[in-house]
């Protein structure tokens, strides 16, 4: 009926943009049902309101957050908490790292794991590629130490921190460290430590991956 | 030699999912998490709740997923609407006058993403585009679309708000549409 027709027309904008309240809505849905002219301008403007969504201002969500949906996605899928390094830093830990989202980017073996950096260095980053048992850490935007500390590599197995090489990231800010015989570990952490290495971890990671 | 599902479009990917594939689902929120939580976050405007509505939407899409109808949509189209709906259905049980429009914490600036990934420089992109589209619209036409997507109010509260009549708040939406849909139009030619 064309009455009923224009009352609807009216509508358009404002189902496109879900500001109709439900009674309006299921009513319009049953109308465009018979009306090919309301449908036709429904999915000429729908492109509008579909692109809505992306113009906000773009941020970064919390690493925690991909891990959250995961763990539900994925119950079976290890959740490995990060390791309580010290005691004593147990607390200031909390909320400390971005998180502890781990993205598994390829296969079982080889692969590659996103590594995950203290927000203390936010445009760090870097990833793990294991291949054979053995694997590479790249890390790049790394702060340089200076002279008197290094960057140390620590592999846990369970609940004990086995440290691993020193390494120093220059003037690049790039770090890349080899690393032998992880088949067996449970993450691979790096720490700011003197130089010379420590046997104890000195501080909580500031760089994680969980495996 | 079995492909990189991250070669996939996202439909196939949808595909993969639907069959409950969590890598195909991580895929995903990789392609459009942070879309999600920045959408969330310009709509509930405080990061903790920007996170809880992600999370529910994700996993209500992931148990929902066998509904997702690419007939009807984009896969992206269809995650950040069921996200929008998740966020507007805390703003609508909340009064209207303590509804913002603005986020409410000013941390915006400090989590700009940095433009690392082909996926993050795309949707920063597209972010400039449509909000050029969205600006070039006269103000009232661009308040009352804000009004009714971003703070999900219905025609006849941004009508009681705006005192204009209903029909005009309904028009400006209509026209408002069709300009943006023009502009985005020859943006694109």
């Amino acid at each position: 009926m064309r009455s009923d027709h224009a009352r609807f027309a009216e509508d358009v904008g404002a189902y496109l943009l879900d500001a109709l309240d439900g009674r309006e809505r299921r009513a319009f849905e049953r109308h465009l049902r018979s009306c090919d002219e309301c449908r036709r301008e429904v999915e000429r403007l729908r492109p509008a309101a579909d692109v809505l969504p992306g113009s906000v201002e773009q941020i970064e969500p919390p690493a925690r957050l991909k891990a959250a949906v995961m763990a539900e996605i994925e119950p079976s899928r290890p959740r490995k908490r990060r390791p309580l390094l010290r005691p004593v830093l147990v607390a200031a830990a909390v909320g400390l790292l971005i998180g502890i989202g781990v993205s598994q980017l390829g296969g079982d073996d080889p692969r590659t794991i996103a590594a995950t950096v203290d927000e203390a260095v936010p445009r760090a980053g870097g990833s793990l590629r294991i291949s054979d048992g053995s694997a590479r850490l790249r890390l790049h935007d790394m702060p340089n130490l200076g002279t008197r500390r290094v960057y140390q590599v620590w592999l846990q197995h369970g609940d004990k921190m086995v440290p691993a090489r020193t390494f120093e990231v220059g003037e690049t800010g790039r770090g890349e460290v080899d690393l032998r015989d992880i088949a067996d570990a449970d993450g691979v952490y790096v720490t700011r430590e003197a130089r010379g290495g420590a046997q104890v971890p000195s501080e909580d990671p500031i760089v994680s991956v969980p495996l | 030699m079995a492909g990189d599902i991250r070669d996939l479009a996202d439909e196939e990917v949808m595909q993969l999912v639907q069959r409950g594939d969590p890598r195909a689902f991580e895929l995903l929120y990789d392609r459009h998490g942070g879309a999600a939580y920045s959408l969330a976050y310009r709509l509930v405007g405080r990061q903790a709740t920007a996170e809880d509505v992600v999370q529910e939407a994700l996993i209500s899409i992931w148990r929902s997923r066998q509904r997702y109808d690419q007939t009807r949509g984009s896969v992206r189209t269809w995650i950040l609407g069921i996200v929008r709906n998740r966020a507007i259905d805390g703003l609508r049980r909340t009064a209207v006058h303590e509804r913002r429009r603005e986020p409410l914490e000013g941390a915006v600036e400090q989590q700009e993403a940095p433009e690392r990934t082909d996926v993050e420089v795309a949707r920063r992109e597209e972010a400039r585009t449509v909000r050029g589209a969205l600006e070039v619209l006269p103000a009232e036409q661009r308040r009352t679309i804000e009004l009714a997507y971003f703070a999900g109010f219905t025609h006849s509260q941004i009508a009681e708000l705006l005192h204009e009549p209903v029909g005009t708040v309904k028009g400006r939406m209509r026209l408002g549409l069709d300009k943006m849909r023009r502009e985005l139009a020859e943006g694109l030619a």
